[in-house]
């Protein structure tokens, strides 16, 4: 589902040059679930972005439903997350300007989804906010806003689903609600998941764990990386 | 797609991100069609107003009848006719005679305007909407008192006997003064034949009046132009009256330049509301991109719904625009006596173009911009402003602008000027501001104290734009300065021309010996005279050795040829009067060399191609005078003063019988010393010209009233240029203040702080809008409404304060919501 080759990303800053990633090859298979694990500034973010496609890689391949997003242009990958690709965020990143209901929408819209409202309402009572499906983000609690970004990411059905620390901004309890939804979701739809995270519990729910370490990358197999 | 636009139109709307941005586009619509409408129908209604003057809407002027098929051509194409022959001829009652100015006039005269009659001499005129019966003769009140007539009494013209049934106060085509010199009366047109008065080689000149829809007249006037020759002229009221026709020209001027800023600041304001809508959207378009956005999706997601908000803001803004120009008018109706013109579409037009043309040249830049927002920015935040993306944004829109204030103004000029001095001062705001705050950084960021370091700070962190807000802020502040200072200068300008006790009668024919006797009946009724002026009757007879009458492509009815003029001397050039060509009286040539040296006024000489050093020779009571060219001087028309054709130096007319003119003012009140002096001194010539003042005083304060309303909408756009400008940077201070906070920055030193910072960007905007106002002023003083150039040093003192005043009462509105909410709340709303 997920094939990485020889993966490089060098930026400059401030002058200098700067290689985040360092030649990082590896595979994740359909249904997998995978956490990416490291230290901050790894380039645990840096390797998600590449993954999905939203940011271009210095050197190497990266092949994505089999097909090698490093030779695409910014609209064709687009076009295959919007096939394909769900996304939960750190900080939820809904549209403040739209309702619940409209977040969940939205990526059905993209798709072209010929009901994207009923759709919607189907993942938003999955989530168990069938309820407030016309609430704004801001009236939302933090938990409730990371639930409406679980039903938009779920919505499209899509293969692969990439998550940024989804608990990260929330209390311990609240984000363990979440991480059970997001499983529970997952094993549903049988979805590839791709999680960037800082928590050792997380990272364990997840069937491997790569470890990120100045811009390598390797298998963690004991789980010892995450527990430190 | 449209319905999926609304809905997002509708979302986004109740996200509160597309408030201002539709609320400046609307605005906008609504000032630009308020003020295009508003100084449209108004210059319209000021014309209808000033045709009074003509007592029609166009006049043919010829010195022969017209057939009459071109009369019936013109009633069939619906416009109406009058007929008035003017001529001179002695007027007869009893034994007393007088040569009087007569006119005869047909049936409908006046078309436009009312003559003023009284039953009494010199007395209250009530309005007349036609001229006298058959039989009826109206008089002027001095030509009753040199007759020795009362109102009522018996009077003849000819072989035509009248009863002088009134006495004529006023008339709406008065004419200039030189018409006025002769008392004047007025019979029927039908009465003419029988006076016999007017034969053959007669000098009568006819003025056939028309009057009627703007579009019939200049279907006739096209029709009728073949027909004429070259005796025959065509008029319209800036042709005949060239007082009034400056002052319509420099108001719609006025008004001109006012709605081209508005139209300059409205594009402003949505340029600034635009780009914060931009800004406000980044992580919203991170995020569709994420999702699975294209860039063509985004352009369209965007696109539809700026293209809908534009929509909304046209129709919302065109009602806006309606019931300003009501408001507008409402406010004047106690001075506009005319029916106010009927709306018209081109305001509305004007201002959805305005709309539409704001949208794509403001609003689309940023969408443009957020397409290209990487998607990346929804896990690591990065600085996604592109500099050049944003220079040719700002280039796109000062063109915009430009291509705006001259599709409306249709004046390449006038938007050129206001252009490049915007120009000119965008670009220096923008490096001085820039500069100006490095230098304050290194010099001052570790010897300032709390709140002014916070302020500078802030100040270095915005830079980029704080330049963009300063160079915005500093333009709506010249542009306002601009039309603040014209607007006092041209009504001043108006009012010196028309003081209140300006001389309203003119005394002639004043002999040497009278002067005493007169000073003496002044001291008694209390009256100032303004002084006395020599005056020598005169006619022009060559120009060059060459009879005028013969010297071809010379217009023949120039007036200053067929008639005598009234030639002066003096040693210095009067006051209103400059020199454009030559020398003024070099003493030694006039005295050593034995040639008469005279001043020509410019517009006679270009019509008579005289040029410095052509002879001309004068008929002066049958002696010749021969002249020699020495200046061109040109005149203020709009003065009521006396203005000469020819003047010559001290010695220049010496040996010929002149007489006297002088001046005074006498108020409506003490009319009735007319009467008295003309009895007293049954030589002299009087002439009226209150009536004539009264017209122009009406016009100048309805015009003066307009554009002090058009200025206080131009406030409001700039107004709305300084809010959308301190919106634009609420975001990023929410977000600073709220860290500021949390770090135990009391409530005071960030207000203290926000203050200074906006109190800097007002003084430099203003100091810079003090400048450059100036220097378009100077252009548009010169090129567009033809005055003197003048420096105006108290917009450097004004300007300053008021951009201070603003900015930090804008700062304290807009700002005090970042202090009241926790800073907990920001914080996790802006993460």
């Amino acid at each position: 589902m997920i094939r990485v080759n020889n993966l490089c990303k060098t930026v400059v800053t401030g002058g200098q040059q700067l290689d985040i990633l360092k030649g990082i090859s590896f595979e994740i298979k359909a249904g997998e679930s995978a956490a990416i694990v490291g230290a901050s500034g790894a380039g645990k973010s840096t390797l998600l972005g590449l993954l999905a496609g939203l940011d271009n890689a210095s050197s190497g391949d990266i092949f994505l439903h089999n097909q090698n997003i490093s030779v695409m242009n910014e609209d064709q990958r687009a076009a295959l997350r919007a096939r394909h690709v769900g996304f939960v965020f750190q900080s939820f990143q809904l549209l403040p300007g739209m309702t619940a209901l409209e977040n969940v929408m939205l990526p059905l819209e993209l798709a072209g989804h010929r009901s994207p409202a009923a759709a919607a309402h189907v993942f938003l009572d999955k989530v168990g906010l069938a309820a407030r499906s016309g609430h704004y983000p801001r009236v939302l609690s933090g938990g409730e806003q990371q639930r409406v970004a679980l039903a938009r990411a779920f919505a499209v059905n899509p293969n692969i689903l990439f998550a940024d620390e989804p608990t990260g901004n929330l209390d311990e309890h609240t984000g363990q609600r979440i991480v059970d939804l997001l499983f529970e979701l997952n094993s549903q739809s049988q979805t590839t998941l791709v999680l960037v995270t800082h928590e050792a519990t997380l990272a364990q729910r997840c069937g491997r764990t790569l470890v990120m370490h100045d811009g390598h990358l390797r298998e963690d197999t004991a789980g010892v990386s995450v527990a430190q | 797609m449209i319905i999926r636009g609304l809905r997002h139109l509708l979302r986004a709307w109740r996200g509160g991100e597309l408030g201002l941005l539709g609320f400046s586009l609307a605005l906008a619509v609504a000032i630009v069609s308020g003020i295009a409408g508003f100084s449209d129908r108004l210059s319209r209604s000021m014309e209808q107003q000033s045709h009074h003057f003509l007592a029609a809407d166009r006049v043919l002027k010829t010195a022969r009848t017209i057939p009459d098929e071109w009369l019936a051509e013109a009633r069939s194409r619906g416009l109406r006719t009058a007929t008035v022959a003017s001529f001179r001829s002695m007027v007869y009652a009893g034994d007393a005679m007088q040569l009087a100015s007569i006119r005869a006039v047909s049936e409908g005269y006046p078309l436009v305007g009312e003559l003023g009659t009284s039953d009494e001499l010199f007395g209250v005129a009530s309005a007349q909407s036609a001229g006298p019966k058959p039989g009826e003769l109206w008089l002027d009140s001095r030509l009753f008192a040199l007759l020795n007539l009362t109102v009522g009494g018996g009077a003849e013209i000819g072989d035509q006997k009248f009863t002088a049934s009134q006495a004529l106060i006023s008339e709406p085509d008065q004419g200039n003064m030189n018409e006025m010199l002769a008392p004047r009366g007025m019979i029927n047109y039908a009465d003419l034949a029988a006076t016999d008065v007017v034969q053959p080689g007669s000098l009568v000149s006819y003025r056939y009046l028309f009057a009627g829809d703007e579009s019939q007249l200049d279907a006739y006037a096209q029709w009728l132009m073949p027909h004429l020759d070259e005796g025959q002229r065509w008029q319209g009221v800036r042709d005949g009256q060239p007082a009034m026709a400056a002052t319509l020209k420099r108001a719609e001027g006025y008004l001109l330049l006012a709605a081209s800023l508005g139209v300059a600041l409205a594009g402003a304001a949505i340029a600034l509301a635009a780009r914060r809508y931009g800004e406000r959207n980044t992580d919203n378009v991170a995020v569709m991109k994420a999702l699975g956005a294209s860039r063509r999706q985004v352009l369209t997601h965007y696109g539809v719904q700026l293209g809908l908000l534009c929509v909304v803001a046209i129709i919302l803004g065109g009602f806006g625009g309606y019931g300003l120009q009501w408001a507008l008018f409402s406010s004047l109706q106690g001075l506009i006596s005319v029916d106010v013109a009927a709306a018209s579409w081109r305001p509305f037009v004007v201002g959805a173009v305005t709309a539409v043309g704001c949208t794509a040249v403001f609003a689309m830049p940023p969408v443009f911009r957020l397409s290209k927002v990487s998607p990346m920015r929804v896990l690591r935040r990065g600085n996604d402003e592109d500099g050049a993306g944003l220079l040719a944004g700002a280039l796109s829109g000062i063109g915009g602008i430009g291509l705006l204030m001259w599709w409306y103004s249709k004046d390449i000029l006038l938007s050129t000027t206001v252009l490049v001095a915007a120009l000119v001062i965008g670009l220096l705001a923008s490096v001085l501001v820039l500069y100006l705050i490095s230098v304050a950084r290194t010099l001052l960021i570790n010897r300032a104290g709390g709140a002014f370091r916070i302020a500078l700070a802030a100040v270095y962190r915005r830079r980029i734009g704080n330049a963009f807000q300063v160079a915005s802020f500093a333009l709506s502040l010249m542009a306002l300065s601009c039309l603040g200072v014209l607007r006092t200068s041209l009504i001043e300008d108006w009012q010196l021309q028309l003081p209140v006790d300006a001389p309203n009668h003119f005394l002639i024919n004043i002999q040497e010996s009278e002067i005493q006797p007169l000073d003496t009946f002044f001291l008694q009724h209390d009256l100032k005279d303004a002084g006395l002026y020599p005056m020598v009757r005169g006619r022009l007879t060559h120009i060059n050795q060459q009879k005028v009458s013969e010297i071809k492509d010379i217009d023949a009815d120039s007036g200053s040829i067929n008639r005598e003029l009234n030639l002066s001397w003096a040693k210095d050039l009067p006051d209103d009067n400059k020199l454009l060509a030559g020398r003024w009286w070099p003493d030694a040539e006039s005295k050593n060399t034995g040639v008469v040296l005279v001043s020509v006024e410019s517009d006679l000489a270009d019509k008579l191609h005289i040029q410095l050093g052509s002879e001309l020779s004068f008929n002066i009571g049958g002696q010749l005078l021969n002249a020699e060219v020495s200046s061109i001087r040109s005149l203020d028309w709009a003065s009521m003063r006396p203005n000469f054709y020819f003047m010559f130096p001290p010695n220049g007319l010496e040996n010929y019988a002149g007489s006297y003119i002088t001046s005074f003012y006498l108020p409506a009140a003490q009319k009735p010393v007319l009467g008295e002096l003309l009895r007293q001194f049954p030589t002299f010539t009087l002439i009226e010209i209150d009536t004539v003042i009264q017209q122009m005083n009406t016009v100048v304060s309805q015009v003066s009233t307009a554009i002090g309303l058009v200025l206080i909408l131009v406030v409001v756009c700039a107004l709305l240029v300084g809010v959308a400008n301190v919106q634009a940077s609420l975001d990023s201070r929410l977000q600073e203040n709220a860290i500021l906070r949390t770090l135990g920055a009391s409530k005071k030193l960030i207000i203290n702080g926000l203050l200074m910072e906006f109190a800097a960007v007002g003084l430099l905007s203003g100091l810079l809008a003090a400048l450059g106002s100036n220097i378009a002023l100077l252009g548009v003083q010169y090129w567009v409404l033809d005055m003197e150039l003048v420096w105006h040093a108290n917009v450097f003192i004004i300007a300053p304060l008021i951009g201070v005043l603003t900015m930090c009462v804008l700062a304290w509105v807009f700002c005090r919501q970042l202090l009241s909410k926790p800073p907990l709340v920001i914080l996790r709303q802006t993460l």
